[in-house]
């Protein structure tokens, strides 16, 4: 707004002015709304739902169908709610009403509403505001500080509570069943707090707590959450068939209860809650004077209803009341029981009854069941005498059956006494025809009634009269010792049998029999015990004319033994024998014995074990030597401590670290063993035999016995002798052969080497062989000085080994200036005894000595084959060359190396090829290499040729046993030695052949 | 039980099966109130003013022992009115249930009632005749104004008053017990 200045006079005109603009804009302003048509809501009424919490707003005016609505927290001005709302109108007053429904309960703090008229975007004025007075207010003089009270929600909802402080508190914390909440303040002494998804309480409710800072003021409220009812089961029935009692399960637990919160029952609208208020019980009834057909159940609680319909004729709902009034009279065997019914409608109703009768002696329980019209006393049969007994009845309709009644009250009464049952009796015998006549006691449902007494009688059958008074017994006794050889006597040797009876006060019991005749043994084959006991079988037999008797009992009992039985009608063929008194490990005699009115016979035994173990004790064994032999004896195992059929011995041999099995000896009555040849081979020991006995349940332990074994030289010595037999026989037997095919093995090894044919001008006086090195004529120079081998050795080697030589032959005559290979060839060509030259020269001279060395005896010296060594040059002139790859190679294996042609040894006169020249072992590492027609056929094969068998089937020279083929090893001079002698003693004994 | 080790034991007459009735009620009342703290846990840290809800005016500034026990008498009368209206008020909220709590109010109740029969023995004379039945003094106002958090407060407020009640019993009576016995010795 403009400030003006003006004088007193102006003043008043502008104050006039200042009005009039005033009073222009409002009637323009006034004109504008009552142009809009939308008139302030008027008389603004609020009236609050304190349990809901809901606010029912409710105006006049407004001439629009919309307005908006703003809900404000007074003290703080906060807008709680503000929106355009479409309120219901009552036509006829014209009021307009809106319903608001608060999170916060509506105590907890005032609320300002203002309400203006919208249509569109035209909006009235504000109404004026109306206030709903909280209990924060300070004139409120309210008790109560914690809202809501006593609220009653559904399992999961939310909930908002709100403390309101005195003046002056601070608050310290609100606390839901113990847990501390999250707290929003509403106004100046209001504090809130939201609970989510809220669980069922207890008994008594949730609590909600408001604390303080000062400690002596507490404040709070309960809340009790739960859910709304789920009766189930809902049926009526009748039981005096006049009335309707209508029953229902309470089902799912509400979580409320009292009689303000609980579950109201009503059934066809009538109120059944007043006696199903119990909080422990499941089940509730209701009960009506008539019969109607049609039932509704309405179970309700503050949070919800539900109903459940039954509808049924009488007829199909009958359940009888319990009988009433049992009484029984009973006799031995028997009883009758009879009641009284409650309602005389009864009397023609059909009913179907059950009857539950337990023995007091066993516990046992006997159902029956009974039916009739009206029916109230039934007759129980097959009960036992001397027996307590209750009883109990409960009955249904018969016809349209729908449940059991309910039990009536127990009843107990006892059968009487009645004579015992025949004692079941038997007899056992000693060897020595002394014995026993054994029963079984009575139990008490045989017995039927307290027993007082046995009796036994001898009585002849013969004679129809006992042979001596009757044996009076007590109850607790039951055998009684026979003598057959003295009842044998007295009864002239007649039959006799023992009539035992057992009486009580009913009197006695009929006489079971038992004839006193000896039998005699049968064998007893083997029997294996089953899940079912022993199987055993036999054949009808027709004297059986009173059953037979399964006897059983241990089979080494010596004396007065425990013996068992049991008795089976005529016409049986198999049984199992089962007993609890059965032992693993102990065998049983069982005796099959039929029964007739004469006498008793054995008809079958068997023998078997419940369960076969390994024996108990070891065996006694011993061990000896005997010569090569071991001999084991052992005892045999007592038959008790046998504890099944013996199958066998294995015997065992342990030796320190092995335990080693010699023999299994499956005949359980073999006593020894003997270990065959067990002592040769060996020098001397000690040695542990075991042998442990068997049976099906596997070995015992067995007994260890040892033997120290002596050596057996007589056998060793025995079998040299032998070998060096048969080494003489086998040579006497080659040497017999070739001295018989002397002339085929002449001419196979040895063929005769023809004269040479001299010319008559031939000196034949004997001298000194002149050998000069032959001329070189068929020498082929090949011009290659890089393979200028022979030069280089020719001048090398004999040098070294003519030093050698020299001081290895002492005063041997040689011509030193002489070359190596003449000498040799001199060598060769004198007949005299070979000997070796070099013994222990280098390894060059090894290789020298290789042909110096060896046997071969040239007594025919073929002059082609020397002369193309001897017409080596001995100046050094000389043109023809070995091959030479490696100088050293050559001159540490070579040495002496005549006239090789490995390849065309027919063509010594040509030159060599170049090929061979290039091979490397067999030409440079060689040694010697005589003229054989052997071919190499690849240098790996020369390379092989340092294993003996490439030269197997070698061809040999005319004048040599030794193989032409270079031997790999030569230079080994052992096994040419070996070789060498073997061979001088073939040419001797091909020699000594010659004619 | 350690007070009543102190204290000599009382033999067979009536002011002594009345002192040992009153000790067995407080007894009682404090197991009754522990079961009650174990369910409403909040209240085992709460402690109320000191405001009384049971009282006993003499009449005289120094009453004999006799009036001392008809005062005592006419408070237990007043206790077991609000142990009445407990009783009553706890049923129509949660119903019945047999658990120890309720197991433990019924002796109470039994036992009080016993109390007050002892009680009017002892002082009743031919003058004067003593009612036995509950005072019942509290109303609405009193028990279920404040819904039912007040009246868990208020049963609260009831169990100590039923303790504070039986304790003084106890030694009223066993000043009664004293005298009577002193006199007939003497």
């Amino acid at each position: 707004m403009a400030h003006l200045s003006l004088t007193p006079t102006s003043k008043l005109i502008s104050s006039g002015f200042v009005w009039l603009l005033w009073i222009v804009l409002g009637f323009s302003a006034s004109h504008t709304h009552a142009d809009t048509g939308l008139t302030v809501p008027q008389r603004v009424t609020l009236s609050p739902n304190w349990y809901t919490q809901e606010l029912s707003i409710s105006w006049l005016g407004g001439g629009a169908t919309t307005f908006d609505l703003i809900i404000l927290r007074t003290e703080f001005n906060e807008t709680v709610f503000y929106e355009t709302v479409s309120p219901t109108v009552n036509k006829v007053s014209g009021l307009h009403q809106w319903t608001w429904t608060s999170v916060n309960p509506l105590e907890c703090t005032s609320l300002s509403v203002k309400i203006r008229s919208r249509d569109g975007h035209t909006t009235s004025e504000w109404s004026q505001t109306e206030t709903l007075q909280g209990n924060d207010h300070p004139n409120s003089e309210q008790r109560v500080k914690v809202f809501p009270q006593d609220k009653v929600l559904p399992v999961g909802a939310n909930i908002t509570f709100c403390c309101i402080l005195d003046e002056g508190m601070v608050l310290d914390k609100l606390k839901y069943d113990g847990n501390t909440t999250s707290v929003t303040r509403l106004s100046r002494r209001t504090y809130s707090t939201t609970v989510f998804n809220l669980v069922a309480s207890r008994q008594s409710g949730s609590n909600m707590l408001c604390l303080p800072e000062d400690k002596e003021k507490l404040y709070g409220t309960v809340v009790f959450v739960g859910y709304p009812p789920l009766p189930i089961d809902f049926k009526c029935e009748t039981h005096d068939l006049r009335s309707a009692v209508c029953q229902w399960g309470k089902g799912r637990d509400t979580h409320l209860y009292g009689s303000q919160r609980g579950t109201r029952y009503f059934v066809n609208n009538r109120d059944c809650s007043e006696v199903n208020q119990d909080v422990g019980q499941k089940e509730a009834t209701c009960t009506f004077d008539t019969w109607e057909g049609n039932w509704t159940l309405v179970a309700k609680n503050l949070l919800g209803q539900y109903s459940l319909t039954d509808t049924a004729e009488l007829s199909h709902r009958v359940c009888p009341v319990a009988p009433d009034l049992l009484s029984v009279v009973a006799d031995a065997w028997n009883a009758s029981l009879s009641w009284h019914w409650k309602y005389d409608s009864y009397s023609s109703l059909a009913l179907v009854c059950q009857v539950e009768i337990t023995a007091t002696e066993d516990e046992k329980l006997i159902k029956r069941v009974f039916s009739g019209v009206g029916l109230r006393s039934v007759f129980l049969s097959d009960l036992y005498p001397d027996e307590h007994y209750s009883v109990k009845v409960r009955c249904g309709a018969q016809q349209n059956f729908w449940k059991w009644g309910n039990w009536s009250k127990l009843s107990s009464f006892k059968t009487k006494t009645y004579v015992p049952d025949t004692p079941d009796a038997w007899i056992w015998l000693n060897t020595d025809n002394t014995g026993k006549v054994v029963w079984k006691p009575l139990t008490r449902r045989q017995s039927h009634g307290k027993l007082t007494q046995y009796e036994v009688f001898l009585w002849s059958l013969e004679e129809n009269r006992a042979l001596a008074p009757a044996v009076t017994l007590p109850p607790n006794n039951w055998s009684m010792p026979v003598n057959l050889t003295e009842i044998a006597f007295f009864s002239n040797n007649g039959s006799v049998v023992a009539k035992v009876t057992a009486r009580n006060n009913a009197g006695s019991s009929p006489p079971a029999r038992v004839h006193l005749t000896s039998v005699e043994p049968l064998a007893a084959p083997r029997i294996v015990y089953t899940d079912q006991g022993f199987p055993l079988f036999w054949e009808n037999n027709a004297n059986a004319t009173c059953g037979y008797v399964v006897e059983w009992l241990d089979a080494f009992c010596p004396q007065d033994c425990p013996v068992e039985w049991i008795k089976l009608p005529a016409g049986t063929t198999n049984v199992s024998i089962e007993s609890a008194t059965f032992q693993p490990g102990v065998r049983y005699n069982l005796s099959l014995y039929s029964c007739s009115s004469d006498a008793r016979e054995l008809l079958k035994r068997w023998q078997g074990y419940m369960q076969e173990l390994v024996p108990s004790v070891a065996l006694t064994l011993s061990a000896s030597q005997q010569n090569a032999d071991v001999l084991l004896t052992w005892k045999e195992i007592p038959l008790v401590n046998r504890r099944g059929f013996l199958l066998g011995y294995n015997i065992y041999n342990s030796t320190g670290y092995q335990f080693k099995l010699l023999e299994n000896v499956s005949d359980p009555e073999t006593m020894s063993y003997t270990a065959k040849d067990f002592a040769k081979g060996f020098i001397k020991g000690t040695f542990k035999f075991t042998v442990k006995a068997y049976t099906a349940a596997g070995e015992n332990t067995g007994t260890t016995a040892t033997v120290t074994i002596e050596p057996y030289t007589d056998w060793l010595i025995l079998e040299i002798l032998t070998s060096l037999g048969l080494v003489t026989l086998l040579l006497a037997i080659v040497t017999f052969t070739c001295y018989k095919k002397r002339k085929w093995v002449k001419k196979a090894f040895y063929p005769d080497i023809p004269e040479p044919k001299l010319p008559s001008d031939w000196p034949r006086t004997r001298g000194l062989l002149d050998v000069k090195p032959s001329p070189h004529s068929m020498v082929c120079v090949v011009e290659t000085p890089e393979y200028d081998c022979i030069k280089d050795m020719l001048v090398a080697i004999p040098e070294e080994d003519e030093d050698d030589a020299g001081q290895g032959i002492g005063d041997e005559s040689v011509d030193t200036d002489e070359p190596t290979s003449l000498r040799y060839y001199n060598q060769m060509v004198d007949e005299r005894p070979i000997r070796p030259r070099f013994p222990d020269s280098s390894a060059s001279s090894i290789s020298s000595m290789s042909s110096a060395h060896t046997d071969v005896t040239y007594t025919g010296i073929q002059t082609s084959g020397s002369s193309l060594v001897l017409q080596l040059d001995p100046q050094g002139s000389s043109e023809c060359h070995q091959p030479q790859l490696d100088r050293s190679v050559s001159s540490g294996g070579g040495g002496y190396r005549p006239q090789m042609q490995p390849r065309a040894p027919s063509d010594d006169m040509d030159l060599p090829s170049p090929e061979s020249f290039l091979e490397p072992q067999a030409a440079c590492s060689g040694g010697y290499k005589p003229q054989g027609s052997w071919q190499l056929d690849s240098p790996v094969d020369a390379a092989e040729m340092g294993s003996l068998a490439p030269s197997l089937g070698s061809p040999t020279s005319v004048a040599s046993t030794q193989f032409l083929l270079p031997d790999g090893e030569e230079n080994t001079g052992e096994k040419r030695q070996l070789s060498s002698s073997a061979a001088s003693w073939l040419t001797n004994l091909l020699s000594s052949t010659k004619p | 039980m350690a007070e009543q080790e102190e204290q000599p034991i009382a033999g067979r007459s009536l002011t002594g099966q009345a002192v040992a009735l009153a000790r067995l009620l407080h007894h009682e009342c404090t197991s009754l109130l522990r079961l009650y703290t174990e369910r409403e846990t909040f209240l085992s840290s709460y402690t109320p003013d000191g405001k009384r809800l049971v009282s006993a005016s003499p009449e005289s500034e120094e009453p004999s022992t006799e009036e001392q026990v008809h005062l005592l008498h006419s408070a237990l009368r007043q206790c077991l009115g609000l142990l009445h209206r407990v009783i009553q008020k706890e049923e129509e909220e949660w119903g019945k249930l047999e658990d120890e709590y309720e197991s433990m109010r019924k002796n109470v109740r039994a036992r009080l009632e016993h109390l007050l029969y002892s009680t009017k023995g002892l002082v009743e004379t031919d003058g004067t005749n003593l009612e036995v039945t509950p005072d019942n003094q509290c109303n609405e106002e009193t028990d279920g104004s404040g819904g039912v958090f007040g009246f868990k407060l208020w049963t609260y407020q009831v169990l100590l008053e039923l303790i504070h009640w039986s304790d003084h019993a106890a030694k009223t009576l066993h000043v009664l017990h004293t005298e009577r016995e002193g006199a007939e010795e003497a």
